[in-house]
Order: C-alpha cells, then sequence, then structure tokens
C-alpha cells in the first residue's frame, strides 16, 4: 500500500484505473467465461474508437479550463454523420465524405467555441442548447430513419481488421491521441492549455493567447466529433440520426475517470485513453451477459458521480 | 447591491423584459390564429395552459436554481420517478391523500440526493446532475419494467380536477406556490442569500451567509416543487410513460433564461418565468397545429436558448442608448 500511496497523478490514475479493469475481467470470466476470444477483443476495440475520439476532444476542453465542457458532442457526432450522408444525396463526390464529415463536425465545434468565447456564454448552458439544436436537427430531417448509402471502399476501412485490431482503430484513434499526447507535452500550445486550465488570469497576464486556444479546442472537439460520426458511417455502413446518443456522459465519464480535474489544468490524454477502454470494456460485458442497455447509462451516471466524489475525498485525505 | 435591489420583479409592476415578453405571446397568438383556423379556440387555449402546469411547477424550482448558479438536469426524470411512485399508490387503489403526500415526499428525498451529491460533494452542478440523470433514467426503467403504467383508476384525478370558488385546483396551487417563493424572496434572509450566492459564491461565504445551507435547500425546495407537478402529472394523463419528463429540464432551463432570470446568478423573476413558460408552450403548441413535426420542437426550445443569451450578451456590451444612460 505505501507504494499506491506514494503514486501521484497520471501514474496513480492508471494504476487505479488497471486495478478496475482487472476487476472488471475477472468479474466477467467468472460469470461468462466463453466471452473471452478474439471476436470480442475486436468489438471492444470497435466500440471504443467512437468514444475515444469523442472522449479525446471533451477531455482537452475541459483540459484548458474556464468552466469548460462539450456537452453537445454526442448532437455532433450524430449531425455531422448525417450532413455527410445527406450532402452526398445532393451529389457530394464521395471521396470527398470523410473531409466534410470531420469539416462539419469542425464547423460545429466553432459555432460552440464562438458562443462561449465571443458571447461570452456559459460553456454548459450555450453547449446544452448546441446539443438540443444538433441532436434535435439530426433526427427532424432524417425523420428518424438511417440514411444508407455508405460507399463501399469506406465500409472496407470501417469494417477491416488487422491482427484482431479495427483499422479505424489503428489509423485514427492511437494517432490522435498519440498527437494530442505530445502536443500537450512538448509543445508551447500544449503547455499554454495547462496553464490557462490551472489559472486563467495568470494565463493572460504572461500574454497566453487564452481565447484563440479555447475556440481552437472547441473546433477540435466538434472535428472529432466529425471524425467518430465517420467511424460510425464506414463501421455500421449508415447514418444513423441516434448514434451520438448518450456520448455526452460517456466522454464525460471517460475523461473524469481519465484523471482529467473538472476544473481544469489536471490530468492526460494517457489516462483518458485507459478510461475509455474500461467504460467499453464494462458495458461489452453486460451486453455479453444480456443486460438490458438501459442499465449501461445507469451504470455509467453512477461511475461519473462516483469519480466525482472520490476526488473530493482524496483530495481532503491528501490535505 | 444593486443587484439585488433589482432583482425580482414586483407581483403587479412588470419590468421591460416582462412587457416584451407578454407582447411576444399575444403576437405569437396574433400569428398562429392567421396561418391555423384550428388555433384560437377556447379548446386549445386550454390545452396550452393545461400543457403549462408542471412546467410552471418545475421552471419555478429551476428559477431559485439558476439565479443561485445551479442548474439541475435531472429534473424531469426526477418528475418521473416521483410520477411512478404515484401511479403505484393509486393503482393499488391507495388513498388519493397518501399519492398526494407521496410526490412531494419522492421530490424531496431525491432533491436531497443532488443536494447531497452537488452541494456536500462539492460537485460542479451540471456534471453531478448530468450523472444522476443517467442513474434516475435507468431507474425509471428498472421501475417500470419496460411497461407503461397505464389505466390508472381516477381517484387522483376527481380530487384534483375540482374548483375551489371556481377556480381550478392545479391554477389554485400554482398561484400559492409561485406566493410562497415570492414572500420568501422579498421577505426573509433567504432570498437575500439565495442572489447574493448567485453573485458570488465566494463572496456571500466570506460575508458569512450559509451557503451550503441555503443550497441544499433551494435544491430540496426545486425537488418538492417538481414532485407537485407529478401529482398533476398523474392527475391529468392517468398513465406514466418511458420517456416521462425527457425534455422538461430543457423546457425549464428556456423557460427561466426567456423570463430573464440570470444564469450569471445574482437576478431573478418570477413573474418572467410564469411568461417564460406561456410563451414557450404556446409556440410549441402553435408550431404543432401549423404541421412543424414535433421532432423539431427541442430544436426551436435550444435555438431560444442560445438566441436569448446571445442576444443578452450583445446588448450588454452595445453602448447605452441615450434614455438608458437618463435612468442609470
Amino acid at each position: 500500500m505505501r507504494t499506491l500511496r506514494n503514486l501521484q497523478g497520471p501514474a496513480l490514475t492508471l494504476a487505479l484505473l488497471c486495478a478496475l479493469w482487472l476487476i472488471v475481467i475477472v468479474g466477467l470470466l467468472a460469470l461468462k467465461p466463453s466471452v473471452f476470444n478474439l471476436g470480442t477483443v475486436t468489438t471492444i476495440l470497435q466500440f471504443s474508437t467512437i468514444l475515444a475520439l469523442v472522449g479525446l476532444g471533451q477531455g482537452m476542453v475541459i483540459l484548458a479550463g474556464g468552466t469548460g465542457i462539450d456537452l453537445s458532442v454526442g448532437g455532433a457526432v450524430s449531425l455531422s454523420a448525417i450532413i455527410a450522408m445527406l450532402s452526398l444525396k445532393l451529389g457530394l463526390p464521395p471521396v470527398l465524405l470523410p473531409a466534410v464529415c470531420i469539416l462539419a463536425g469542425a464547423a460545429l465545434g466553432a459555432l460552440n467555441g464562438l458562443l462561449v468565447n465571443g458571447l461570452a456564454l456559459l460553456p454548459f448552458i450555450a453547449t446544452l442548447g448546441t446539443f438540443f439544436v444538433y441532436s434535435g436537427v439530426a433526427l427532424a430531417v432524417t425523420g428518424g430513419a438511417a440514411q444508407s448509402g455508405v460507399p463501399g471502399w469506406l465500409l472496407l476501412w470501417g469494417r477491416g481488421v488487422v491482427a484482431g485490431i479495427p483499422v479505424p482503430f489503428l489509423t485514427l484513434a492511437i494517432p490522435c491521441f498519440a498527437l494530442a499526447g505530445l502536443a500537450l507535452m512538448a509543445t508551447a500550445w500544449g503547455r499554454w492549455i495547462y496553464a490557462m486550465g490551472f489559472n486563467e488570469r495568470s494565463a493572460r497576464l504572461v500574454g497566453i493567447p487564452v481565447d484563440r486556444v479555447r475556440f481552437i479546442l472547441y473546433a477540435l472537439s466538434g472535428a472529432l466529433a466529425g471524425a467518430a460520426g465517420l467511424v460510425s458511417l464506414a463501421w455500421l455502413g449508415s447514418g444513423r440520426p441516434n448514434i451520438g446518443q448518450n456520448l455526452e456522459l460517456e466522454s464525460l465519464t471517460a475523461a473524469m475517470l481519465g484523471g482529467i480535474a473538472i476544473t481544469g489544468g489536471r490530468g492526460g490524454v494517457g489516462g483518458v485513453f485507459a478510461a475509455v477502454l474500461l467504460l467499453v470494456t464494462l458495458k461489452t460485458g453486460l451486453l455479453q451477459l444480456n443486460i438490458n442497455t438501459v442499465w449501461q447509462v445507469g451504470i455509467v451516471g453512477a461511475l461519473l458521480v462516483f469519480v466525482l466524489l472520490a476526488d473530493r475525498l482524496s483530495q481532503r485525505w491528501r490535505s | 447591491m444593486s443587484a439585488v435591489r433589482q432583482s425580482g420583479s414586483g407581483v403587479f409592476s412588470m419590468n421591460g423584459r416582462e412587457w416584451s415578453l407578454l407582447v411576444a405571446c399575444l403576437l405569437a397568438i396574433a400569428i398562429f390564429s392567421v396561418a391555423s383556423p384550428h388555433y384560437a379556440t377556447p379548446g386549445n387555449a386550454v390545452t396550452v395552459l393545461r400543457n403549462s402546469v408542471e412546467l410552471l411547477l418545475i421552471g419555478l424550482g429551476m428559477t431559485l436554481l439558476l439565479a443561485m448558479g445551479g442548474i439541475d438536469v435531472s429534473i424531469g426524470i426526477v418528475m418521473g420517478l416521483a410520477a411512478i411512485a404515484i401511479g403505484r399508490i393509486v393503482g393499488a387503489d391507495g388513498s388519493p391523500f397518501v399519492a398526494l403526500v407521496a410526490g412531494p415526499l419522492v421530490g424531496a428525498l431525491l432533491g436531497c440526493v443532488t443536494a447531497a451529491v452537488v452541494v456536500l460533494g462539492r460537485v460542479p452542478a451540471i456534471v453531478g446532475t448530468l450523472g444522476l440523470l443517467g442513474v434516475y433514467r435507468t431507474a425509471v426503467f428498472a421501475l417500470l419494467g419496460g411497461q407503461w403504467l397505464s389505466g390508472l383508476p381516477s381517484s387522483l384525478t376527481d380530487l384534483l380536477a375540482t374548483t375551489v370558488l371556481g377556480i381550478p385546483v392545479p391554477a389554485l396551487v400554482i398561484a400559492v406556490a409561485y406566493l410562497t417563493v415570492w414572500l420568501a424572496l422579498r421577505r426573509t434572509p433567504y432570498g437575500l442569500h439565495l442572489l447574493a450566492i448567485g453573485n458570488s459564491e465566494e463572496k456571500a461565504r466570506l460575508s458569512g451567509i450559509p451557503v451550503i445551507k441555503v443550497r441544499f435547500l433551494t435544491f430540496v425546495i426545486s425537488g418538492v416543487l417538481t414532485g407537485i407537478a407529478a401529482t398533476f402529472y398523474v392527475a391529468t394523463y392517468r398513465n406514466v410513460e418511458m420517456s416521462i419528463g425527457s425534455t422538461s429540464a430543457l423546457d425549464a432551463i428556456a423557460a427561466v433564461i426567456l423570463g430573464g432570470t440570470s444564469i450569471l446568478g445574482g437576478r431573478c423573476s418570477l413573474l418572467g418565468t410564469v411568461l417564460g413558460v406561456l410563451l414557450l408552450r404556446i409556440l410549441q403548441n402553435g408550431l404543432l397545429l401549423i404541421g412543424v413535426p414535433s421532432l423539431w420542437q427541442p430544436v426551436v426550445t435550444g435555438v431560444l436558448v442560445i438566441g436569448v443569451l446571445g442576444f443578452e450578451a450583445v446588448s450588454n456590451r452595445l453602448p447605452l442608448t441615450r434614455f438608458q444612460r437618463a435612468r442609470a
């Protein structure tokens, strides 16, 4: 226990997440040993790709502080997928589908950034509003119907598996996290994000372009949501207007579980990555045990509340 | 203290925001009356008022929460859970008077849970209540088991569909609730404390205001009001479906923001909330009648929220007009 108590910050988070993950795995093994095969691993990673991309954007927005939060991510995932599919129907060359999907997401994120920065609205209320607008528009323009017609070559990418690992996970999720981790650790922009999250006032005083960084982060969160929408298209073969359901809750939980402080300035993307894998393993396990999917949202919600309370308690315990 | 002085309009004196809301309501009614022949009927007016009952009560609690710088996005599902409790009692032919107590009681209990997480656990209200929203949604599913609670006996309905001195019971209850909260805001320290916390929690704490007690109490009040709303819901519809209350939180937030209560805290208007609820319901009902699919409703509400806040932000930044300077 002594070593565990000496662990600090990211190392402690990772150790705790690994322990939790092992508990989930052992529990699953005990309840249903047949679950474990390469197919399950592929499924878990496939589901993880979407949540990983969205969770990364969410984590970066929260990390930059200023009560930053992006509740619209789920709506942005749905709407960017729907925009891409509808523009395909309107005669867009299929080659441009990925670009349109990601750009649509970036535009939706930029709108959030504009509301938060330009109009100085509180992030949670601005993105709560856009959440209902984005997800509502996605449902309303389609009437709730899935939009089919994804080109075959995109399905090849989305459903491809290399050595048990889905191709989107290899080519999109991992590079995005690697880049984000590098940027946070080794570039001035990354240090700015931590600085403004830790103390925005002093960050402004030393000349960090706080507003510009924040705007870019909201746009980035949107672009990552667009990328997640693209993955859903390439994997499922159709644009579903409700694909982003509950992603705001799940991505928040992933970011908080991953050790990012809700006040910003503390945490890293490695933890978020581990937390995403943990969450998806848990969800897949519940699915395999034939537990109704409605239980997932409750368990994820309970995890979120638990993590936030545990964070407060551990702070009091340390001081 | 200027923020406190201008807080909470009087019952009879209306400020500019409230006048413009009233005009907006009348304008919307006029436009919809021209656009749809089914709009300007007594039956439809009753429908709009009927649909506003729950939102008026939930919105009252949300007004206090937002004025305090808080929020509760789980409030709609809290109404669902309270409605399930009431429905079970009514469904088992229990006394309707027990059912009357059950709603506020469940609401208060869940308000305590929310307050324990958000206030005692010092968790940002939006994140804490979002987590609880997930938990409550699963609870609704688990309690209903995937089936509607329907065909409830009319014992509760008979009790609440009556009139007292010619005034319908719901209208009476709403009037009493608003008057009580208005008195609490204007005539007791609670109101001053609430608005001070909304202005700056840190300064409120430093000046000796019992911040934790006031915040806890406000979440419980909001829960009780939501429990009352659930009672009227069950009495009217006599069923509880899986999706109960899924848009109530957004509707309530939109109505309160429309009404001029500041989300940054420190300013609240009860009359504004009433007019905000009415305007929202008039718009939703009217759009439905002129043939806009109901799927667009959350879009309209979301645009209203962002639009009003954006308009306020822009107009605050513009230089004062000569008229405003003269008044300032």
